[in-house]
């Protein structure tokens, strides 16, 4: 039982991916035959094992402001995290608005996104001030639809504001509007209160 | 009272090397707090019981005795729960949730720094950790293959890693690229 440096240190790689579940059941038992006598690779699992959590805290808090899919919705939803879409497509001024009990806000973006390599949405308020901007978004062959999603506790601080959303499209070193969208943003409610 | 072989002191060291490696199997096969510390109480009684009563010599010999018992008692952990599992979706009965244990600090330096990452990498380990999707579901999902996913994700977890030690050493102050404060 002695912590000594270890001479065959199980590589970061492995121990992602020993986390992430992607080993055979072989190289799963060999990194934990190793880890029950290694306390230096124990250290380095366990700081991964901490990085996973904390980024399940991050997700499960709503706290993501980030672009997402269906399957990280559906896990939040699961989760019991309250979440607010709007549906931007075509023309046309979209109202909106934060409640009290909103976790997280998500924008379904809809638009026409062939040819374009990856594309940046920077949303801003009608001030001019930048609300957020997500860069070089990856794109699938054949998408139609991209998830960009606000902290609600974020959106909260917002005065009530014309917000215009613009989509960027890059080919290459080339750069192109592909859509750009209006929010009419009312502000933030309390259910409770508006009752009163 | 510790008998042949053991001292109280000797299993206090037991327990501060293996418990967190022992919790760390529970939370991996698990996937499950709670069922993770019972696991750790439940394998050190067994390994002190042992060693008190001398059946294992070698100190060399130790971890793979914990290791041997950890798998034996997550597996019957395990069996335990789908059978729970497959009860509460034949009755329906509404499973309680636990909030997770709030550590404000590091989730703050988290959080910013996994805004940090490019928008792919940030995408990628969501889905691993906390969709805990497989790579070849993420690959299919992002249009790559599942070598470009790990890769990709060792990588990227590397780089949260790095910003997490950095802003811990200094005070957690860091910009980002996501939505502006």
């Amino acid at each position: 039982m002695t912590d000594t440096q270890c001479p065959a240190p199980i590589g970061f790689a492995d121990v992602v991916d020993y986390w992430a579940g992607d080993l055979t059941q072989a190289e799963e038992d060999r990194i934990e035959e190793h880890v029950f006598t290694c306390a230096e690779c124990a250290r380095q699992l366990a700081a991964a094992q901490a990085l996973a959590r904390d980024i399940t805290s991050v997700a499960r808090e709503g706290r993501l402001h980030s672009v997402v899919t269906d399957a990280i919705l559906n896990r939040l939803a699961a989760d019991g995290v309250r979440i607010r879409t709007y549906t931007l497509e075509g023309s046309g001024v979209v109202p909106c608005a934060v409640w009290a009990d909103d976790d997280l806000v998500v924008s379904r973006i809809r638009a026409d996104f062939e040819g374009a390599d990856s594309v940046t949405i920077v949303t801003r308020q009608a001030s001019g001030d930048e609300i957020a901007r997500v860069s070089d978004i990856a794109l699938r062959p054949g998408q139609r639809e991209i998830l960009n999603a606000f902290s609600a506790a974020h959106l909260r601080n917002l005065p009530a504001t014309r917000v215009h959303v613009t989509v960027t499209g890059q080919t290459g070193s080339e750069e192109r509007i592909i859509a750009e969208y209006t929010l009419e943003h009312a502000g933030a409610f309390d259910r409770l209160a508006s009752r009163g | 009272m510790a008998s042949p072989g053991t001292a109280p002191a000797e299993e206090s060291e037991l327990y501060r090397r293996f418990a967190p490696r022992v919790r760390l199997y529970g939370l991996k096969h698990l996937r499950d707090e709670a069922a993770a510390d019972d696991l750790v109480q439940q394998v050190l009684l067994v390994a002190i019981e042992r060693l008190r009563a001398g059946e294992v010599q070698n100190p060399d010999e130790i971890g793979s005795f914990i290791l041997g018992t950890s798998r034996m008692l997550a597996d019957s952990t395990g069996r335990k729960a789908r059978r729970r599992e497959r009860l509460t979706a034949q009755f329906h009965v509404p499973e309680l949730y636990a909030e997770p244990v709030a550590e404000s600090g590091d989730i703050e330096i988290v959080e910013r720094c996994l805004h940090r990452l490019a928008e792919r990498d940030r995408r990628l380990l969501v889905l691993t950790f906390y969709v805990e999707k497989t790579s070849p579901e993420i690959a299919r999902e992002l249009g790559v293959t599942g070598t470009v996913v790990r890769v990709a994700r060792h990588r990227a977890l590397e780089r949260l890693r790095e910003c997490v030690r950095l802003r811990q050493g200094f005070g957690g102050q860091v910009g980002r690229e996501g939505t502006k404060r």
